[in-house]
């Protein structure tokens, strides 16, 4: 799997673009929005790479945050002079407000990229970038809000254990999200899908990154991952509650979520 | 499954430890019993250990076992820690509106992570659906007690007009806390997804008022009634978001009128029907009278 991603690294963004259409950045939006994080929210991204999941989570917890100042100012209009003068000394220690991403990946590759893309894109706060195996996190118990792991575990040898550790490191009321491809359930589009998924993503592969193989493997992985409802039952298994999915695009990616309760 | 020691644990602040782990306590002590026998399968047997919290004061944490035994258990649970999430939602309503960051702050005072909002729909639409519930049941019980009061003597049963007025009062005075951000709750519940449920709710409500003011109609007037009651139901509670008398005075004037309103038609309509009635039967009398007189009755 390492070296899978190895190879990867530099061109996964542009694959995942060209393989998915550019879909893939709707599932990800659609993610995003099922969360509906609140400012102040400790999020753990596995798996997460190239920090699609985190980018596209601070832009979110920054606009609820700047929905949330308008309010307030609108509600206070008759502010006296000490009262604004103390709301610029809050903004100014934290306009980022609390809220914050660990982006964790088993691969150093991957996480570089990430960092280069967010500075880049101009994100510096609320990052950080950790290596770690799903199977075995590097942090305490219970101390985030919200874990998610997009197109990440299927590519984890030991599925329970990512879900045990998953668990483990959430608070109570903590929120586990799984976006990841799935079982399609209209048959024809089935038909269509097994067709595009062996015959043309390999040869996208192989011209766009020069990799045949990893691709293949993909795709494989992508069949072997088990169907909606097994997945469910697997991540009741782990202890979660109120466990549910969601099928995007009838079935080729699916959103799993589960609570700690 | 050993998800339910945390839910016990967690959600108990010490402020409110006795009720609260009472509560969930008494429901996994009576399944105790089996679990303990069949300990068998237990893969999460470290997890309640490094989980033991501080603030539990009562005893030793069961053991649980897999999925099987508790899953009626665990039902009940999910359901009453969302109430009671939904329930300390309520007092972030005034200062957030009925949203999700209501109940992300409910969640919070409950010892819980904001994300457990994630539980709810986005749009507070629970969290409305709740309260009105929350309302109508208090109503129930409120009117029961009147009834029962009546029955045992003490008070004297009221006229209709003054039942409805009174029922209708109370009930709309529980909106009097979250009066700012009513127009917001009446707006969600007319969302087409929250309309089956809110309707429902609303009937229940209109026949629980007609139940106890003693309507035992079986005809087109159970219908009416009701529709009439929900009428001024609604229309009172539009003119209480807009009201600013003092503790809402000219609502209750406006209610009073309504009502009176309603009676007064429903005694014009029964005298109109007997007078008609009358009308009817003095016609009959005369015609036959007519007929003696012309002699078309009589015999040959």
């Amino acid at each position: 799997v390492y070296q899978v991603f190895e190879n990867v690294a530099q061109k996964y963004d542009i694959m995942n673009d060209s393989m998915s259409l550019g879909i893939h950045r709707l599932w990800k939006d659609v993610l995003l929005h099922k969360m509906n994080p609140s400012p102040g929210t400790l999020l753990l991204d596995v798996a997460g790479g190239t920090g699609d999941i985190a980018f596209r989570f601070i832009n979110y917890v920054n606009s609820v945050r700047e929905r949330q100042l308008r309010r307030k100012l609108k509600n206070h209009q008759n502010l006296s002079w000490q009262e604004i003068a103390d709301s610029y000394q809050e903004e100014a220690v934290k306009p980022f407000g609390d809220s914050q991403v660990v982006v964790c990946d088993i691969n150093k590759e991957m996480l570089k990229v990430g960092r280069q893309k967010a500075q880049r894109l101009g994100y510096s706060e609320g990052l950080s970038w950790v290596v770690g195996n799903a199977e075995e996190l590097p942090f305490g118990d219970e101390k985030f809000d919200v874990y998610t792991i997009a197109f990440g575990i299927r590519n984890v040898t030991h599925i329970d254990l990512a879900l045990q550790e998953a668990y483990r490191v959430l608070k109570p009321g903590g929120r586990f999200l799984c976006l990841e491809f799935s079982q399609v359930n209209n048959p024809l589009l089935s038909r269509l899908y097994d067709l595009y998924s062996f015959q043309i993503i390999p040869v996208l592969g192989e011209v766009i990154a020069g990799d045949w193989k990893s691709y293949q493997y993909l795709v494989e992985s992508i069949r072997r991952f088990p169907p909606q409802e097994e997945f469910k039952a697997m991540i009741e298994d782990a202890g979660f509650l109120k466990v549910d999915y969601q099928n995007l695009t009838s079935g080729i990616v699916a959103i799993h979520s589960g609570f700690k309760l | 499954m050993e998800a339910e020691a945390p839910v016990r644990c967690q959600l108990c602040p010490p402020q409110r430890a006795l009720q609260a782990s009472a509560a969930l306590r008494r429901v996994s002590d009576e399944h105790k019993k089996e679990p303990a026998a069949s300990s068998s399968q237990h893969q999460f047997d470290s997890h309640p250990t490094d989980q033991q919290p501080e603030q539990e004061p009562q005893g030793p944490r069961p053991s649980y076992t897999g999925q099987g035994g508790q899953e009626s258990e665990d039902y009940e649970s999910e359901e009453q820690l969302q109430h009671r999430i939904l329930t300390a939602a309520l007092e972030f309503v005034p200062e957030h509106g009925w949203s999700a960051e209501a109940i992300a702050e409910g969640a919070k005072t409950l010892g819980l992570s904001a994300a457990a909002a994630g539980m709810f729909h986005n749009d507070g639409s629970e969290l409305v659906l709740h309260f009105v519930s929350q309302c109508n049941t208090e109503l129930s019980e409120l009117l029961e007690q009147e009834q029962k009061l009546v029955q045992l003597g003490e008070t004297e049963k009221k006229t209709t007009e003054q039942f409805l007025r009174d029922a209708l009062e109370a009930r709309l005075r529980m909106l009097i806390p979250y009066i700012e951000k009513w127009p917001q709750a009446i707006s969600i519940l007319l969302l087409p997804h929250n309309i089956p449920s809110s309707l429902n709710l609303l009937t229940s409500m209109i026949d629980d008022i007609w139940h106890y003011a003693g309507d035992q109609s079986t005809d087109l007037n159970w219908y009416t009634r009701r529709a009439v009651l929900t009428g001024i139901y609604n229309t009172t509670e539009l003119v209480m978001i807009q009201d600013t008398s003092p503790d809402f005075e000219d609502t209750w004037r406006f209610l009073e009128n309504r009502v009176a309103d309603a009676v007064n038609m429903h005694n014009t309509a029964k005298q109109i029907k007997s007078t008609g009635e009358a009308l009817v039967q003095g016609l009959m009398g005369a015609a036959v009278t007519v007929k003696n007189l012309s002699g078309l009755n009589q015999r040959r």
